[in-house]
C-alpha cells in the first residue's frame, strides 16, 4: 500500500511536469516585437575589415553605412556620401559626406574613412578581402608591405570631403564601395579598446543599428541606433540574427514561428510550399553564374573540338526546368542575365547532338574508343543531381563520364592546383560583366581554374580595363567574352535562385538579385 | 589502490598526448587550408593571414608552440571565428553539450534500468516480449532520425517545445530525449540480461523462497549485482553520448561544442578542431578513468587480480 501511494505520487509529479512543459516552452513575449532572421551560419567576425562571408555581410550592412549603400530593392544609392564627382579620366572620385554620427554620438568625418581604408590595407590587419579595394592607388603595395599606409590614395580634403584616387578607371567603383571592406570603423573606439572594440559593451557603428549582444552560435542582437541620420524612418526596434547551420533545422524553426525570415531551406520543400505557403515563398534569381570549367592544359581538353562537343551536348533548359526546378535561369554567357545593360554575344541554349558527335569523331573518338571524362563537383544540395544529368547528356554523344565528388575545400584546392579534367565552378557577387568575364583572364592567377590563355581575349580585356566610359567598356567586354566562349574553355550553365521564406508580418521585404535586405527598410505588423 | 590509480593516470596522459599529436598532424594533411576557398587570394593577403596566425612557421615549431600553449591551457585564437579565442568558444559551447549529454544519460538510465528489470522479472511473458521488441526498435532509432521527427511533432505541429536554439531550458528536452533513446534501449537490454543471470543465483532463489516480495527482492538482492555490467557500460555510453551530440546539435541548432567541431573541420579551423579534440579526448579519458576506478572499488575480482599481479 505504501509503495502504491509512492507510485501515485511519482505519477502525479511526472504528469504535472509533462503538462507544464508547454507553459515554459515557446517564445518569450518580447521576442514577438523584434525581427528574427535565420542566418545560414554563425558570423566569423563582426569586424568589417576582417569579414569573408555572406553571413557577415548581411549583418554588417545593418550596422554600418559605407559611402554607398543599397535601397530596399538592391539598387546602389548614396550612403554616408550624399553625392560624388568623378574626374574626366575616371581616376579621382570626390565624395561629399552627409551629416551622420556614430552610435555614441560622435560625428562621422572624412578622417574616419581615411583611417578605415588605411586600416583595411595595413598588413597588420590581415584583411582577407583587402584586395576588393586594390583599385585604389598604392593599395596593393601597402598590403604587400612595400609602402606605408599613409601613402594610400585616400585623402580628407576637409571633415566632409573625401578624395579617392584609383590606379585605373573603374566605373563600377560605387558598387565595390558598399561591401563591408568599404565601411568606416570608429577610430576613436579602436584606439581606446584595441581588438576589444568588437565586444558588445564597446560597440560603436554608424549604421541604422548597433550591436547589443553576440552569443556565438546563438544570436547576434541589434538595437536601433538613435544617432543614425535617418533614425526616424527606421521602424523596427530590434533585430535578432539566429544562426541556423542546417537548412532543415532553419526550415523547421520558421514553421514553428521561431523565425520571421529564413533562407536556404531544402529545395525539396519548394513544391509543397507553393501549395501551403504561396504568399511566404520567395524565389528570385541571384547574381551568379554556375559553369563547367575545362583544364585546357590537359589532353584531350586542350582540343577545342572536344570542349565544344561537350558544350553542345548540354541542354541547359532541361537542367533548370526538369532537374533543378527552382526557377534557375539557363544561361550560355558567363555574365548573369540580370546584369543590366550587358548583351552577351552568345545566347543560344539549344544543344546540337549531331554536331557534337561529329566533332568528337574529328577529334578521334569512336564508339570503340570513346571519350572518357572525369567530372568533378563539390558536395552541395543540388550538385549531385545536376552533374548526374550532365553525365547522362554526355552519354548521348557516346562520352563515358566518371563523377568525382569532394567537399568544397578539397574541390577548390584541386581546381587551384590544376588537378582536374572538367569541374563544377561558380561565381557570385557583382552587378557588372567584368566581374565574371575576367575569370578567363590569364593575369588573374589560379582563379582562372582551367588556365585558359588567349592573347586576343587578354588584349580586349586589358583595353576594356583602361576604358573610362561604361558603354565602350562593356562593348569591349562583350567582344572579349565572344572570343573566349567560341573556344569553350568553360560551359556556362545557369544562374542560381535564392530561396527565402518571409512571414507575412514582415513588410518592406523585396526580392532582388543581390539577395540584400536592409532591415532599415522593413516594418513589422 | 594508489598504484592502480597512478598507473591509470600515467596511461591516460600518454594516450592524451598521442591523440593530440596524431590529430595535429592529420589535420594538416587534409587538403585545403583555413583561408582557401573558391577564390584564391592574392599572395600578399595570404602571407598576411598566415603571419597573423603564426602559420608561416615550420610545422614542428607550430606543433611545439601548440603543445607549450596547451600545457598552459591556452588553446589559441580561432582561425575562423576571428573575434574569439578557442578557450572562449569552448567555454560557451561545452556547458550546452554537457547539459544535453548528461540529461540524455540520466533519461537513458531512468528509462533503461526499470524497463530491463521489468522484462527480466517477467521473463518470457508477454510483457518481456513487448519490452524486448520495444528496446530493439529503440536501438535502431538514431538521433538523426528521431530528432527531426520530434521537431515536426512537438515543435511544428503541437508547438509545445522549441524547434531549435537555446532560448529556454526547455530547448534541451527534445535533443536529450532523441539522444537518450538508443542508450535507454541498450541499458534496458543489458539490465535485462544481467537481472536474469542474477535471478538464477542461489541467494536470490533463497530470498524468493522465503516469500520476499518482488520490489524488495529487486532493490536489495538483484540490483546491486545486476548493476555492475551497467556501471561498466556507463563510461563508453557517456563517450558515445558526447560524440552523438555532434549530430544532435546540428539538428537542433544547439550552440554546443559539437557544432564548432563540425564547422571547424569543414572550415579547416585548425585551432578550433584541436580544441574540440582536446576537450573530447580529456572527457572520454576521464570518464573511463572514473568507471575503471569505480569498477576496481566495487568488483572484488578485479581488486584481487590487481593485488595478485602486484605480489
Amino acid at each position: 500500500m505504501i509503495h502504491s501511494n509512492r507510485f501515485q505520487t511519482i505519477c502525479q509529479w511526472f504528469t504535472a511536469a509533462l503538462f507544464s512543459l508547454p507553459l515554459v516552452g515557446g517564445l518569450a513575449a518580447e521576442e514577438k516585437s523584434s525581427l528574427r532572421i535565420g542566418s545560414p551560419g554563425d558570423p566569423q567576425t563582426l569586424d568589417p575589415h576582417r569579414y569573408t562571408l555572406n553571413v557577415e555581410e548581411h549583418i554588417l550592412k545593418d550596422m554600418f553605412l559605407g559611402l554607398t549603400t543599397m535601397d530596399a530593392k538592391g539598387a546602389i544609392v548614396p550612403g554616408s556620401a550624399e553625392s560624388w564627382d568623378v574626374s574626366s579620366d575616371g581616376l579621382v572620385w570626390t565624395f561629399l559626406l552627409r551629416d551622420n554620427a556614430w552610435s555614441d554620438g560622435t560625428p562621422v568625418t572624412a578622417e574616419d574613412f581615411v583611417y578605415s581604408f588605411r586600416r583595411l590595407v595595413d598588413p597588420e590587419t590581415a584583411a582577407p578581402l583587402a584586395f576588393f579595394l586594390y583599385g585604389i592607388e598604392n593599395a596593393r603595395e601597402i598590403n604587400g608591405g612595400e609602402l606605408e599606409s599613409s601613402e594610400l590614395g585616400v585623402f580628407a580634403q576637409d571633415s566632409k570631403t573625401l578624395e579617392i584616387r584609383l590606379e585605373r578607371p573603374f566605373p563600377y567603383f560605387t558598387e565595390r564601395l558598399f561591401y563591408p571592406t568599404g565601411y568606416p570603423v570608429p577610430k576613436h573606439v579602436i584606439e581606446k579598446h584595441g581588438s576589444d572594440w568588437i565586444k558588445p559593451e564597446n560597440w560603436v557603428s554608424n549604421g541604422p543599428y548597433s550591436l547589443t549582444d553576440w552569443k556565438p552560435q546563438q544570436a547576434v542582437e541589434l538595437q536601433r541606433n538613435p544617432h543614425f541620420y535617418e533614425h526616424g524612418n527606421v521602424k523596427i526596434e530590434s533585430v535578432k540574427y539566429v544562426p541556423v547551420a542546417d537548412a532543415l533545422a532553419g526550415y523547421h524553426r520558421y514553421l514553428a514561428e521561431e523565425l520571421d525570415i529564413v533562407g536556404d531551406f531544402p529545395a525539396g520543400e519548394i513544391e509543397s510550399l507553393r501549395e501551403s505557403h504561396p504568399d511566404q515563398l520567395q524565389l528570385s534569381p541571384l547574381l551568379s553564374t554556375m559553369y563547367l570549367v575545362f583544364n585546357v592544359t590537359r589532353a584531350p581538353f586542350d582540343d577545342v573540338r572536344v570542349r565544344r562537343a561537350l558544350g553542345l551536348a548540354i541542354d541547359r533548359d532541361k537542367l533548370t526546368r526538369k532537374v533543378l526546378r527552382s526557377e534557375e535561369i539557363a544561361n550560355a554567357s558567363m555574365v548573369p542575365p540580370m546584369v543590366p545593360g550587358y548583351k552577351p554575344s552568345i545566347t543560344t541554349n539549344s544543344p546540337d547532338l549531331a554536331l557534337a558527335r561529329s566533332l568528337l569523331a574529328q577529334a578521334g573518338f569512336t564508339e570503340e574508343e570513346p571519350l572518357k571524362v572525369t567530372l568533378r563537383y563539390f558536395t552541395g544540395a543540388e550538385s549531385k543531381q545536376v552533374h548526374v544529368a550532365i553525365a547522362a547528356m554526355w552519354q548521348e554523344i557516346g562520352v563515358q563520364t566518371s563523377l568525382h565528388n569532394t567537399e568544397l575545400k578539397v574541390h577548390f584546392s584541386d581546381l587551384h592546383s590544376g588537378d582536374f579534367e572538367v569541374a563544377q565552378a561558380g561565381w557570385f557577387g557583382e552587378n557588372n560583366p567584368e566581374h565574371y568575364i575576367e575569370l578567363l583572364w590569364s593575369q588573374i592567377g589560379s582563379n582562372n581554374y582551367g588556365r585558359y590563355q588567349s592573347a586576343e581575349f587578354d588584349g580586349l580585356l586589358e583595353q576594356a580595363k583602361n576604358t573610362v566610359g561604361q558603354k565602350e567598356r562593356e562593348k569591349l567586354l562583350q567582344q572579349a567574352e565572344s572570343v573566349a566562349l567560341n573556344e569553350f574553355p568553360v560551359i556556362p550553365l545557369y544562374s542560381v535562385t535564392v530561396r527565402n521564406l518571409v512571414n507575412p508580418r514582415v513588410g518592406g521585404w523585396y526580392t532582388n538579385p543581390r539577395n540584400s535586405h536592409g532591415v532599415r527598410y522593413m516594418t513589422l505588423k | 589502490m594508489a598504484r592502480f590509480v597512478f598507473k591509470r593516470i600515467a596511461f591516460m596522459l600518454i594516450t592524451f598526448w598521442v591523440v593530440i599529436s596524431v590529430a595535429f598532424f592529420l589535420l594538416r594533411l587534409a587538403p585545403g587550408g583555413p583561408f582557401d576557398g573558391d577564390r584564391r587570394m592574392p599572395p600578399e593577403v595570404e602571407e598576411n593571414l598566415l603571419k597573423a596566425y603564426n602559420l608561416d612557421d615550420p610545422l614542428p615549431i607550430q606543433y611545439g608552440r601548440y603543445v607549450w600553449n596547451l600545457v598552459r591551457f591556452d588553446l589559441g585564437p580561432s582561425l575562423k571565428h576571428h573575434d574569439f579565442t578557442v578557450n572562449e568558444l569552448i567555454a560557451a559551447g561545452l556547458p550546452v553539450s554537457l547539459s544535453v549529454g548528461a540529461l540524455a544519460l540520466v533519461i537513458a538510465l531512468v528509462l533503461g534500468i526499470p524497463i530491463g528489470c521489468a522484462a527480466a522479472f517477467r521473463h518470457n511473458s508477454w510483457l518481456d516480449n513487448c519490452l524486448s521488441s520495444t528496446t530493439t526498435f529503440g536501438l535502431a532509432l538514431p538521433p538523426i532520425v528521431t530528432g527531426p521527427l520530434f521537431v515536426l511533432l512537438f515543435a511544428v505541429t503541437l508547438r509545445w517545445l522549441p524547434a531549435g536554439g537555446m532560448d529556454a531550458a526547455t530547448s534541451l528536452i527534445l535533443p536529450s530525449i532523441a539522444l537518450a533513446i538508443p542508450h535507454a534501449a541498450a541499458t534496458a537490454k543489458l539490465m535485462r540480461g544481467s537481472c536474469i543471470d542474477t535471478l538464477r543465483q542461489n541467494h536470490v532463489l533463497t530470498a524468493r523462497s522465503k516469500g520476499l516480495n518482488s520490489l524488495r527482492l529487486a532493490i536489495h538482492h538483484v540490483l546491486p549485482s545486476a548493476m555492475i555490467p551497467v556501471l561498466s557500460f556507463l563510461g563508453p555510453a557517456a563517450a558515445t553520448v558526447i560524440a552523438g551530440s555532434l549530430v544532435i546539435e546540428e539538428v537542433f541548432s544547439l550552440p554546443g561544442l559539437g557544432r564548432y567541431f563540425v564547422q571547424g573541420a569543414l572550415n579547416r579551423d585548425y585551432t578550433l578542431v584541436m580544441g574540440g579534440v582536446v576537450v573530447y579526448a580529456a572527457l572520454i579519458l576521464m570518464l573511463n578513468f572514473v568507471v575503471d576506478t569505480l569498477y576496481f572499488r566495487f568488483d572484488p575480482r578485479i581488486r584481487s587480480q590487481s593485488q595478485a599481479q602486484a605480489t
